[in-house]
């Protein structure tokens, strides 16, 4: 292999003794001259060359145009005219169009009339005439499946049986056409085994000011740098599978952050109970009985003296902070307003009481109330939820209008329950329960600690059993078990504000914010992925169970021509099992062509060199 | 420091050494800046190996694993080369090439994932090696493709005077050295493209779809074919030759031009979002 004498390319002697040969023959055989021109272009590798350079073409058009779309998408996407055009050029089809078929016809002929010209028995020329004739069979066998062949799809249920399949296809009108096929033998699925991989965690980090998200390894104990920024985090602890154990306590006998144990029971039992704070959960809503309780606080004396003759109850509202200064609008849905000192405009439109809860707002529990709000300004519309609970949410998720932080409160107040029962407190000690029926309020009755009052409208009784003046978790995180459950770590962080530390639970779907507010940390699962799925097939021919197998992904059915892949699953439920049914009876031509193929090519440019090589050796000798 | 750093600074030294033999050459020179070369290798092949034992799974399941299993690859099929042919100043830009790749890799996401069922194959093991080895050579024809066409105006007819120079390869020869080396890695290509195929039909159960990748795959395929094609045509079209040798190596930079978007560009394109085989698009 160490000269490099020869000339590049395949053998430029014997091109230039076919030219002689050609001239000879178009003195011989004048009257044939037409057709042996013919027979010279379909030979010649100028041909081969500007066919291959089409197809080239062809093919970046074919991906760069989206293919065997539905008319109305090619529209959307590139406007009438175009449309039209790739249709009648049939370039939204490139791959099945006439003109590619064309193409290859063409591509076939070239390649059969240089063989047959070029074809000498001798062993060296092996290699061209398996590569080229290779490319023949790869092209019959292409044509054998498009004509003969049949792929679709059908998607079973665990213990049904399936004797058709469906195919896809764009018919003249351009739309999405799925044609029935019956299948000569029935497919039974008699067991489907989802296989999902352990979960993985990662520790993510976000830094506002760069804006830039990145993933941190979680190596226990290993002091690392959050890249581009000047933190460091260190993983001090990891539990596989840990619980936050809250255990409620009081901190002081002043009313710093009020609480009341209530038990709510049905008509002897307890039916259920739990603390009220004023400050943050201060309401329970029992959906069965549509009875709400309340425990709300009052600054002062007069205060609970006017709320014990009137029912009114907090607005809900939506907050807008632009260059720190916010403006509180009440919630009204689908009402226009503008934003005061901005030309943006915006509009609610709707609001839940736990977010991403599918059952009508009336039914939902109050865990994670929001508003959908859409923004109108200079760079287009953009709509957002807003929560609640988690008003920093829209610093984390990145939006048009940056400069706009939208936060709200008071959703709850958009619910009256039928039958309401509200403790209220005061820094007197003056304890007042009402009971509000439609809005009007029924009973008023002083409540003592430990008594229980009988709910005339409704039937059950309540109590306050304990409270606590000033509420606090004293918190722990406890390991539950070894396995990987909900995995926690404790993670210390080092920044301009000095270090600090906390837990971060897997389960925890908001991030963890440093003192600076700068960078967010989130350990999370990087979801649950799919190991394996495979399905217990059973063929039934004429009553008769043929053929069984456990198929999965590189590993079909084969009966009566007919291949059965296992290709995919119910996302949702995993309840159903994907398969795949083709059938091409031009498989044995395309891969005999395909051996041929790389037969023909280590041949050429292994083989050939090296036997070419050792009989120039032998030659000098 | 960590390994990838360690190898990318490894791959800039060796870059120079191969500089440095150009401008002094001696036989020492010579085997440090190839010894330098082979521990880039050693260092990048233990990359990948910690990175399959790491992963639990062969090195090619994401975009990450797959660009330093390519720098490996050309390094490797550089070493062959190296062994094979007198070569000059290629190393160093196929050091600089490796590097490149590498340097881009660090830019991707690292995270190791679990493959998801239709990465297990053996058939996808064969495709995915036999096709960077193809890769890596085209890599190397770009670079001395890269070679000839600024050689070529400098370096007339100079005629080597000493005997070391008789043995090597003049910039001016390597329009036949790129044939050499294209020749060497379309074999593996074609391979690459023929188990890919039937890969895809036990996977997927069509051995070919038109899927943008593999249409991208064909399109490499055919772009180096064109240029094995083409001298058989030159000669016969009254151009002069060294005029079709400049019009092949700049060929051959579009045709590694094409390698590099099916590997990697393929993402920008439009109907990539619902291609099986584009990376990362799951
Ligand atoms: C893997 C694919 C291919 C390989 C390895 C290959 C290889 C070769 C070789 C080695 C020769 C020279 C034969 C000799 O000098 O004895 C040749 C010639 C030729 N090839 Fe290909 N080829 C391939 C595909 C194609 C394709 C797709 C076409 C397109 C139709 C084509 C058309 C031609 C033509 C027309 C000639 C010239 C024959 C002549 O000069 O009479 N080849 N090919």
């Amino acid at each position: 292999m160490k000269s490099v004498k020869n000339q590049p390319g395949i053998q430029e002697k014997e091109i230039s003794g076919n030219i002689v040969q050609m001239s000879r023959s178009r003195v011989i055989q004048n009257k044939k001259d037409d057709s042996s021109k013919i027979w010279e272009f379909f030979c010649s590798v100028k041909l081969a060359v500007v066919i291959i350079l089409v197809m080239v073409v062809a093919c970046i058009l074919g991906t760069v145009i989206l293919q065997e779309r539905t008319l109305d998408e090619y529209t959307a996407r590139y406007g009438y005219g175009l449309a039209t055009f790739f249709r009648v050029t049939q370039l939204n089809n490139v791959f099945y169009s006439y003109w590619f078929s064309f193409l290859l016809i063409l591509l076939c002929a070239n390649l059969i009339c240089c063989t047959i010209k070029r074809w000498r028995n001798t062993f060296l020329q092996t290699g061209f005439i398996l590569t080229h004739l290779s490319l023949v069979l790869i092209l019959i066998g292409g044509v054998v499946k498009f004509q003969l062949g049949v792929k679709g799809g059908v998607n079973v249920y665990e213990g049904k049986t399936v004797n058709y399949f469906l195919t896809q296809m764009i018919n003249r009108q351009g739309k999405m056409d799925y044609i029935k096929k019956d299948l000569p033998f029935s497919i039974a699925l008699d067991d489907f085994i989802l296989e999902k991989n352990e979960p993985k965690y990662q520790l993510v980090s976000y830094v506002k000011d760069k804006d830039r998200q990145k993933v941190l390894e979680v190596k226990p104990g290993k002091r690392q740098r959050v890249p581009g920024s000047g933190y460091k985090v260190t993983i001090k602890d990891y539990i596989p599978d840990a619980e936050l154990k809250q255990e409620p306590i009081n901190t002081s006998d002043k009313p710093e952050n009020p609480a009341v144990f209530v038990r709510l029971f049905g008509s002897e039992d307890l039916a259920a109970e739990g603390w009220l704070l004023a400050n943050a959960r201060n309401s329970y809503d029992d959906k069965k009985q549509n009875l709400r309780v309340e425990y709300i606080w009052m600054p002062s004396q007069e205060e609970l003296d006017k709320a014990v003759s009137s029912v009114g109850s907090s607005q809900a509202k939506l907050s807008v902070t632009i260059s720190d200064h916010t403006q509180d609008y009440p919630l009204e849905l689908n009402k226009v307003f503008k934003i005061e000192g901005t030309n943006y405009s915006a509009k609610m439109l709707q609001y839940v009481f736990n977010y991403g809860d599918r059952r009508p707002v009336g039914e939902q529990p109050m865990d994670n109330p929001a508003v959908q709000v859409e923004i109108n300004g200079p760079e287009g519309t953009e709509t957002r939820w807003v929560f609640e609970k988690f008003p920093d949410w829209d610093k984390m998720h990145p939006s048009k209008y940056k400069n706009l932080k939208l936060t709200c409160s008071g959703i709850e107040s958009t619910h009256m329950a039928k039958n309401t029962v509200r403790f209220l407190h005061s820094p007197e000690g003056k304890q007042v329960m009402l009971y509000i029926k439609d809005k009007r309020i029924v009973e008023t009755i002083p409540w003592e600690l430990g008594k229980k009052y009988t709910i005339s409208g409704v039937g059950s009784q309540i109590m306050v059993s304990d409270y606590f003046p000033a509420f606090d978790f004293k918190q722990e995180v406890v390991k539950k078990s070894d396995e990987i459950g909900v995995p926690a770590i404790f993670v210390e962080v080092e920044g301009p504000s000095g270090k600090a530390d906390d837990w971060l639970f897997s389960n925890n779907q908001y991030a963890t914010w440093y003192t600076d507010n700068n960078l967010a940390l989130v350990y999370e699962s990087t979801g649950d992925s799919i190991k394996h799925f495979t399905s217990k097939l059973r063929i039934v021919d004429n009553g008769q169970t043929v053929a069984e197998k456990t198929i999965r992904v590189n590993d079909p059915l084969k009966y009566k021509g007919y291949v059965i892949y296992q290709s995919s699953y119910d996302p949702e439920a995993g309840n159903f099992s994907g398969l795949q049914i083709v059938k091409d009876p031009g498989i044995p031509v395309v891969y005999s062509g395909f051996g041929a193929l790389c037969f023909g090519v280590i041949f050429i440019f292994y083989v050939k060199p090296f036997l070419r090589k050792k009989t120039k050796k032998e030659m000098e000798e | 420091m960590s390994l990838i750093n360690i190898t990318l600074i490894v791959y800039v030294v060796a870059s120079i050494a191969y500089i440095a033999r150009e401008i002094w050459p001696s036989a020492g020179i010579r085997w440090a800046s190839l010894g330098l070369f082979i521990l880039a290798f050693c260092l990048n092949l233990a990359m990948v190996t910690k990175r399959s034992i790491e992963a639990g799974h062969p090195p090619f399941s994401n975009l990450y694993e797959s660009l330093i299993f390519y720098a490996c690859c050309t390094t490797f099929v550089y070493i062959i080369f190296e062994f094979v042919y007198n070569f000059r100043i290629v190393g160093a830009l196929a050091s600089v090439l490796s590097m490149l790749i590498l340097l881009y890799a660090t830019l991707q996401d690292d995270t190791i994932r679990p493959i998801m069922p239709a990465l297990k194959s053996n058939w996808m093991l064969v495709h995915v090696v036999t096709y960077m080895l193809g890769y890596a050579a085209f890599g190397i024809s770009f670079v001395t493709s890269i070679i000839f066409l600024v050689a070529k105006p400098f370096v007339k007819k100079t005629h080597g005077s000493s005997r070391e120079e008789e043995k090597e390869i003049l910039p001016r020869n390597f329009d036949k050295l790129s044939y050499k080396i294209v020749a060497f890695g379309f074999p593996f290509l074609t391979l690459g493209l023929v188990t890919g195929a039937v890969w895809a039909k036990k996977a997927w159960g069509d051995y070919w779809s038109w899927d943008p990748k593999e249409t991208w795959s064909l399109i490499t395929w055919l772009a180096y074919l064109v240029y094995l094609h083409t001298p058989l045509v030159l000669p016969k079209m009254n151009i002069n030759k060294s005029k079709a040798a400049v019009m092949l190596a700049i060929w051959l930079l579009i045709s590694f031009g094409i390698v590099n978007f099916t590997f990697v560009g393929m993402n920008y394109l439009p109907s990539a979002e619902d291609s099986a085989h584009v990376y990362g698009s799951k």
